[in-house]
């Protein structure tokens, strides 16, 4: 049995429908004019969304075209020798790349390490530590600060990126102690 | 720092792409201008009056490791068809999904789904030997980031559009939440917590509860409803700021926790992909999660003091 997909299940399945019907539910208990409160508070998702395109089309395509010069492939052979220096392996150096700028680049390699080393296999575990324990350091940027017309992002992207850089060595290093 | 970050990528790309490009024309990876050497046979025999025909191209480990200067060893066979008209002879042949570059990319650029070009020489009954003359190949990565560029653009449009439901169902949600006094109660039980990370954010805050639902979902793994929850307390925040264009240090602070992502239960992609194996990866996730999420708070404290990046 799966334990993660019986607690996403479950969160789905009960979490979920909790929020949806105790917020409400309460609100009229509390007597809130809920659909109201509501549409004036939904009216928003539509402004927001809107506010973000212009920081997803700037953050989004200078990442697209990164990943189609082969950028990857060049850095991943520059930084071979002196990530083997620190029992780094060569085959996750794209994943630990990658992560911050895509989330479904990731995915698709941890797919294709799948298919090339299989499930068992502990890069595969390495890649797929580093996907599941960071996030879309670069689009959670555009969005969040896209949201608010924030420009001046100040000191979020060094820290977004020491937190990943550390997190890529962490994946490594915990899985081969986990099952080295 | 974002800005030559951007355009670092931006220029990077560009490097890249033309040394890449310029690495193809030195080595003439494409062979640009001599045709590919194929042996073509005939199964029904060579009509010389059929306007297409059925013939079967065949193209031996050894031509193409002569022709490319790149080691193969599997012989390759196609099923294809003989275009012959006035103006001469065309072959055409599928381009299967497994075909090895340079190859692929001289395919792919023939126009249609199958490779095809013109051939010289005159068939005859048996095995004909032949040559394909393919159309130029000539900055592949420039083309390459062009239209990533355009593409990417869109996608961009396409998630943001895709974002509207979404945020409007849960921001509909936390208006009720609000009137109902129930944010309320959430802040006022989590604050004494959730302020020793957020100092700057005054006791009572609302931002302080959309901080907590946030970080709460982020944990469930309910990444859909994370980030309406995340982009409803950085609006919270916001009303804080005295300086509308810069971000503040309670908004990069949650910006890190978000990037480090303090996940309990692993992203519901990853574990569609990884199927039952995810179980075993749930100590080396956590561990991971945790040490970088300590890492991200770290930064994001000692980081908003430097000079460089205080806020004027």
């Amino acid at each position: 049995m799966n334990i993660f997909q019986l607690i996403i299940d479950y969160a789905s399945a009960l979490v979920l429908p909790a929020i949806l019907v105790g917020f409400p539910l309460y609100g009229m208990f509390k007597k809130v004019r809920v659909y109201e409160e509501f549409v004036e508070g939904a009216k928003e998702g539509f402004n927001v969304a809107v506010m973000i395109i212009p920081y997803l089309i700037a953050i989004l395509f200078a990442i697209g075209m990164f990943r189609a010069s082969g950028a990857l492939d060049f850095l991943t052979d520059g930084l071979r020798p002196v990530l083997a220096f620190i029992r780094f392996p060569a085959e996750v150096i794209p994943m630990a790349i990658v992560r911050p700028l895509t989330g479904s680049g990731s995915a698709a390699i941890v797919l294709d390490m799948i298919g090339q080393y299989g499930e068992d296999s502990i890069l595969v575990k390495m890649a797929a530590t580093m996907f599941g324990s960071t996030e879309t350091t670069f689009y959670v940027i555009a969005v969040y600060f896209g949201a608010v017309n924030i420009k001046k992002t100040r000191h979020a992207v060094p820290a977004g990126l020491i937190a990943d850089v550390f997190a890529m060595l962490a994946a490594v290093y915990v899985v081969l102690w986990l099952f080295g | 720092m974002l800005n030559y970050i951007w355009g670092g990528l931006i220029v990077l790309s560009l490097i890249f792409a033309l040394s890449s490009d310029i690495n193809d024309f030195a080595r003439d990876t494409y062979r640009n201008g001599t045709p590919l050497p194929v042996t073509v046979s005939f199964p029904n025999e060579y009509d010389s009056e059929a306007r297409r025909q059925d013939v079967r191209v065949r193209l031996p480990a050894d031509v193409y490791q002569a022709h490319f200067g790149l080691p193969q060893t599997v012989n390759l066979a196609w099923d294809g068809t003989l275009v012959q008209n006035e103006d001469g002879r065309e072959l055409r042949f599928a381009s299967g999904a497994d075909l090895p570059e340079p190859l692929a990319t001289l395919c792919a650029r023939t126009g249609d789904e199958d490779c095809r070009g013109p051939t010289a020489g005159d068939p005859t009954l048996g095995s004909w030997t032949t040559a394909v003359a393919f159309r130029p190949v000539r900055w592949v990565k420039m083309d390459a980031i062009a239209s990533a560029a355009l593409d990417f653009a869109e996608t961009a449009v396409t998630l943001a559009l895709g974002l509207i439901g979404g945020l409007g169902l849960w921001m509909g949600l936390l208006k009720i939440a609000e009137a109902s006094g129930m944010l309320h109660a959430l802040v006022r039980v989590t604050q004494p917590l959730i302020r020793l990370l957020f100092p700057q954010v005054p006791r009572d805050h609302p931002a302080l509860g959309m901080i907590v639902l946030n970080l709460s979902a982020n944990m469930l793994g309910l990444g859909n409803a994370a980030t309406p929850l995340g982009i409803k307390a950085m609006q919270e925040l916001q009303t804080l700021n005295s300086n509308e264009d810069t971000a503040t240090d309670p908004m990069v602070m949650l910006l890190a926790m978000n990037t480090a992502s303090v996940q309990i239960v692993p992203p519901v992609l990853l574990v569609a992909i990884m199927g039952l194996q995810i179980n075993q990866l749930f100590f080396s996730i956590l561990i991971t999660t945790s040490l970088s999420l300590i890492v991200a708070i770290v930064a994001a404290k000692t980081l908003g003091r430097l000079k460089r990046f205080r806020q004027s």
